[in-house]
């Protein structure tokens, strides 16, 4: 059963007021909700989940005072989660995965290529020049099949394999292996 | 342990939490700050001899002003940055006030002065010390900021270090007003600006590091 922000709130105030058991239900309705939240962010990081999800339960508890009941309860919890979260990938030296990459290399506008182009130079230097070339020259200078096989001297198909696999290789690269 | 013993173990003891704690805890830190800033400035520095009669004039009040407000400002930046919820600050741009109607008050007594008196306007007699003792004063101030924030939820880290370094630096300006005789808005407008921007980017610089919970 999903509770309402309502619900959260009510309990959330009466354990500032120090009613235990208002407390003791609250943190339990967030166990559920911060448990969907991590993994949702860390899939198949089982330990890591519980981890963060106990310090967050803990950081309700202990820094409540940080509350303000004139505000939206669950907009305060999921600050702290989303805390609890950058500080897990800062401590870890990791950084978070770029959703949909391969949708944005693929992208027709390349709209704020200025700014990208720096960024996709040095990720094409990760992956076989014969591909990052077929990209280039298709995806990003924006030549027709054709004009990119001729211009270097290559078969049609050849180019289209090659943009696939970039593709394929530089998602591969940025998530690390997963898909 | 597992979570349902922790969340045993946490709502075991739990005591009320009245809202006044939160300002209490900020305010603790702010005004341990402030008391030893003051105590610096009396005791290291010295009250300026002709206090009594500065406060009867304009340029006392201008210069303070400048410094209060900034520092006010500051301050409650910092108490909303020590909640996960800070939300937008965008009203932060209210700085710009106090700056723009310095600048503007700079700018007509340079108008007004005559040529060989322009460089007193900036410079004044304690240019080169003036914004290195506002940075020293702001750092028990700055250290007062982050014991509270420490005690609290900031999410913002470096935001939140930049704007207590802000509120430090301007606390510090506003007590230095009691050592300091320059009067000229030129002087305040850059050498006590300078002071109080040092103090705030070694807030932005120490906070990721400081504040971390």
């Amino acid at each position: 059963m999903r509770v309402t922000e309502q619900q959260l709130w009510n309990w959330m105030v009466a354990g500032l007021g120090g009613d235990a058991l208002a407390h003791r239900q609250l943190l339990a309705a967030l166990l559920p909700m911060l448990r969907a939240f991590f993994r949702k962010r860390l899939p198949g990081q089982g330990d890591d989940i519980e981890d963060l999800v106990q310090e967050v339960l803990i950081a309700v508890h202990t820094r409540r005072v940080t509350y303000d009941p004139n505000r939206p309860f669950s907009g305060w919890m999921f600050g702290i989660a989303r805390y609890k979260l950058a500080d897990h990938f800062r401590a870890r030296g990791r950084h978070v995965t770029i959703e949909g990459l391969e949708d944005i290399l693929v992208a027709e506008g390349f709209e704020e290529a200025a700014i990208a182009r720096a960024d996709v130079g040095r990720l094409l230097g990760l992956i076989p020049a014969k591909q990052a070339a077929a990209i280039r020259a298709t995806r990003i200078e924006g030549l027709s099949t054709a004009e990119a096989a001729q211009a270097q001297g290559i078969g049609e198909s050849d180019v289209k394999v090659s943009v696939h696999r970039g593709l394929k290789a530089l998602t591969a690269r940025i998530t690390g292996g997963r898909p | 342990m597992n979570n349902e013993a922790l969340i045993e173990m946490l709502a075991a003891g739990v005591k009320p939490v009245p809202r006044r704690d939160f300002a209490q805890r900020f305010g603790a830190g702010l005004g341990l700050g402030l008391m030893a800033c003051l105590l610096l400035v009396a005791l290291a520095l010295g009250f300026r001899p002709d206090l009594g009669w500065a406060v009867q004039h304009h340029t006392f009040w201008v210069k303070l002003g400048y410094c209060a407000s900034i520092a006010l400002l500051a301050t409650l930046a910092a108490a909303r940055l020590a909640r996960p919820d800070a939300g937008a600050l965008g009203w932060l741009l209210w700085l710009a006030v106090p700056v723009c109607a310095l600048a503007a008050l700079a700018m007509f007594d340079l108008a007004h002065a005559a040529p060989d008196q322009t460089r007193a306007l900036w410079l004044g007699a304690s240019w080169k010390m003036c914004s290195g003792l506002v940075f020293l004063l702001s750092l028990p101030v700055f250290g007062g900021l982050l014991l509270g924030l420490r005690w609290l939820a900031p999410t913002r880290l470096r935001a939140a270090g930049a704007v207590a370094g802000l509120a430090a630096g301007a606390w510090a300006a506003s007590l230095y007003c009691l050592h300091c005789p320059e009067t000229a808005a030129p002087f305040v407008l850059v050498w006590y600006s300078l002071g109080i921007l040092l103090a705030t980017g070694l807030g932005a610089l120490l906070g990721p590091r400081l504040l971390r919970w």
